[in-house]
């Protein structure tokens, strides 16, 4: 490569940044919006309301009921996942899959009842949270592609601090009043900077989470290929056992969850059931994550047909496994408080404001002189700037209006919100290719800030038991989420007014002509001619 | 316990954030409209890594030493943010604001120093 | 900054064959250092392959910075093949070794 160490790093930062920065984006986005998983599924699931904790007879008593819908409807399944009613989501949540290749199958029972309970169909914040990993594309595909984009992330970080010329004397420089470029790179140094560690971390962690896919090298030498081996030498799950092929019916489950709610303190999450049905049929309570940063559940493992207990997994990892663990905390962070996990929103924020402005500063570099005409390379990536960055926050707006508003009983429900979702994001990556790229960007985010608006609105009519409807009664969970959702219309609001005032673009050439004195007091005002030169070298 | 642990870590590092920024001179000029002398900028630059060490001590204190870095960290960004947004906005408020947050972190502390001792 | 200024095919030739190496070279040795360190670190089985995972993509940034940087292209593939070759042959040893 030409040039210096840096001029190459320079390059690098910049073309690794730009192939895959509108990708980047959408992962940054969706997966800092999953931060708040649990909250968005409440908030779209808004018939499910808090109940009081179950005890441990009535929680084996609904276990029982999920055993019972799911031996009717999936007797044929190899296993069923059964997710207990919690007090934020008191309903059994089931899902099997029945062989290999075919979708997944998921019902909802009322765990008093355990007929189906009257619940919108929707997939709430999952949406948001797998798309943040497999970009809604069969799963192989998408989890490549972002491991892919993930590990490139990592490479323009690198070459990112190399290329940085100032990381301590700039670190607190954001110079919003000069010239477009300026503050648009001290916005991208800014927010690549500040939350560096976050960056770095959740980059890393991001890749670890799926690691044994993406690198699967050492268990194929080590454990011929074997994961569930590996998994379980290394205490991360139950030994697995092979079906017998010898038919035995299963043993009731409420007794089993009811001894191992006497066993562990935290709270019991989820049962799996391997292979029922079958002599070797085995049923494993999971338990949620004790406080601490790794994530890694408690479990019970206990024979399906006799009962007994046959594995307690609860913490002991080695080192290396535990590092794992932690990694996979990290990501998710599951451990925040709601100040910390403030926090990583936050950070989260802040990568995306860096993947915004890194690609904007892409084009900005490449402005046509006066007298040219922008290439179509440019005018793409322009109008591909605009379907992202105001896009895909329109269409997760579009998909929290579509929960509202879609009539409940609709036929295929969540399937439509999804399209709703991709709708909204292909017309609004479609109209800026036909406008003006700053009339674009102005209608662009005045159009986010509008839809963030219809949210509240629908959510306060749609709901019966919106907080601001009851005087002093109602989940508060509404009026926190519409709140957020204010807050968004305001900075995007605030954010097209910016473009709106915006003095059109001036060309470089222009600027240096007419260059106008700067105050006196501006403590540095960088005469014209330098400026190119002290302009840093990635952008 | 863990708002007021995180409230001492946000003010103890927008504190000392604030003191290593100006110790540049290039904020010091936007916030006080002069040159750093070379005693301020020393004791400025001092008492930030101080700051931000104790920070950290008194994360790992309050949060354990495996929950203590994140939120240190994640203190600092936050502050980092709060102090480069109003270093652009209103530079003449970062001097009183890390005042201000110095004091917002001493509340807590000195209230665990007082349940501390007998 | 990366100017428009002229570009020379053999430049663009150079960049082509650095992304190639960088990507398919760079996963190469990850994946061969995952492999051996998963069976020559001296840990239980679990704890090395967990170890050996947990480098491989430090590894590879490793490789992608490492083939930007070098001066020459060249440079660059005989660094990459020495590398990828070494590891291959301990691979090869340890998987002899781990079978009679």
């Amino acid at each position: 490569m030409k040039g210096s160490f840096r001029q190459s790093m320079a390059w690098l930062h910049t073309w690794s940044g730009l192939i895959v920065g509108w990708v980047l984006f959408a992962i940054f986005v969706t997966g800092t919006a999953s931060y708040y998983r649990p909250d968005i599924t409440r908030w779209m699931r808004p018939e499910l309301t808090r109940a009081e904790p179950m005890d441990a007879p009535a929680l084996g008593a609904a276990a029982e009921r999920a055993v019972a819908y799911l031996q009717e409807h999936a007797p044929q399944a190899r296993s069923w996942f059964i997710a207990l009613p919690q007090p934020d989501k008191p309903v059994l949540d089931l899902f099997w899959r029945t062989r290999p290749g075919e979708p997944p199958r998921q019902a909802m029972l009322d765990p008093r009842t355990g007929a189906e309970a009257a619940v919108r169909g929707t997939r709430g914040g999952d949406f948001l949270y797998r798309f943040h990993f497999e970009l809604h594309m069969p799963p192989l595909w998408g989890r490549w592609i972002v491991g892919i984009c993930a590990m490139i992330m990592l490479v323009a970080l690198i070459s990112g601090i190399v290329t940085h010329k100032r990381i301590f004397a700039d670190f607190f420089t954001f110079r919003r009043d000069k010239a477009p470029r300026r503050s648009w790179l001290d916005a991208h140094n800014v927010t690549g900077v500040l939350a560096l560690p976050f960056h770095l971390m959740i980059t890393y962690t991001g890749i670890m989470t799926l690691a044994l896919m993406y690198m699967p090298w050492g268990v194929t030498t080590a454990y011929r290929g074997d994961n569930q081996a590996f998994f379980a030498e290394a205490g991360l799950v139950t030994t697995p056992r092979p079906p017998a092929n010898r038919p035995a019916a299963l043993t009731p489950v409420g007794p089993i969850v009811e001894r191992a709610l006497a066993t562990m303190p935290e709270t019991l999450e989820r049962l799996s059931v391997v292979n029922p049905g079958d002599a070797n049929a085995t049923v494993v309570a999971v338990f949620e994550e004790p406080h601490g940063l790794s994530h890694q559940h408690p479990q019970i493992a206990f024979d399906g047909v006799s009962g007994e207990t046959l594995e307690i997994l609860g913490g002991g990892l080695k080192p290396a496994a535990k590092t794992f663990t932690v990694m996979t905390g990290l990501h998710e962070a599951h451990f925040a408080g709601t100040a910390l996990r403030l926090l990583f929103f936050l950070c989260g924020l802040m990568g995306c404001a860096m993947v915004a402005t890194g690609i904007v500063l892409w084009s900005l570099a490449r402005l046509p002189k006066a007298n040219e005409r922008a290439f179509f390379g440019l005018r793409l990536v322009q109008a591909l700037n605009i379907g992202s960055i105001a896009g895909l926050p329109a269409a997760v707006a579009v998909f929290f209006l579509a929960n509202r508003l879609l009539p409940a009983d609709l036929a295929g429900r969540a399937e439509w919100e999804i399209d709703a979702f991709f709708g909204a994001w292909i017309v609004a990556a479609l109209v800026p290719l036909v406008r003006p790229q700053r009339r674009a960007w102005c209608e662009g985010l005045a159009a986010v800030s509008l839809l963030c608006l219809a949210v509240v609105a629908a959510d306060i009519l749609t709901i019966p038991g919106h907080p601001l409807r009851l005087t002093g009664g109602g989940d508060p969970l509404f009026a926190w989420f519409d709140a957020a959702m204010l807050l968004l219309a305001g900075l995007f609001a605030l954010a097209a007014r910016k473009v709106l005032r915006y003095e059109a673009p001036r060309k470089e050439s222009q600027r240096e002509r007419s260059a106008r004195p700067e105050p006196a007091a501006s403590p540095v005002s960088p005469t014209r001619a330098p400026v190119r030169q002290t302009e840093p070298t990635h952008a | 316990m863990t708002p007021s642990i995180l409230a001492a870590n946000l003010g103890l590092s927008f504190a000392a954030l604030a003191a290593l920024c100006l110790s540049l001179n290039r904020h010091h000029a936007e916030v006080f409209d002069r040159k750093a002398e070379r005693a301020a900028v020393l004791r400025l630059r001092a008492f930030g890594w101080a700051a931000i060490a104790a920070s950290l001590v008194v994360a790992g204190i309050g949060e354990g030493w495996a929950f203590g870095p994140v939120q240190w960290i994640g203190a600092l960004t936050g502050a980092a943010l709060g102090l480069v947004l109003l270093l652009s906005y209103r530079p003449r408020y970062v001097a009183p604001a890390a005042l201000v947050a110095l004091g917002v972190a001493a509340v807590p502390l000195s209230l665990a120093a007082l349940a501390v001792s007998p | 900054m990366a100017s428009p200024a002229r570009i020379t095919p053999a430049e663009r030739a150079s960049v082509a064959g650095r992304i190639v190496l960088a990507a398919g070279g760079g996963y190469g040795v990850a994946a061969l250092a995952t492999a051996f360190l998963s069976l020559v670190l001296p840990l239980a089985r679990a704890e090395a392959v967990a170890a050996a995972t947990l480098l491989s993509f430090a590894v590879m940034a490793g490789i992608v910075v490492l083939v930007f940087a070098l001066r020459t292209l060249l440079r660059a593939t005989v660094a990459v093949a020495g590398l990828a070759g070494l590891l291959g042959l301990g691979l090869w040893l340890a998987m002899r070794g781990l079978a009679p």
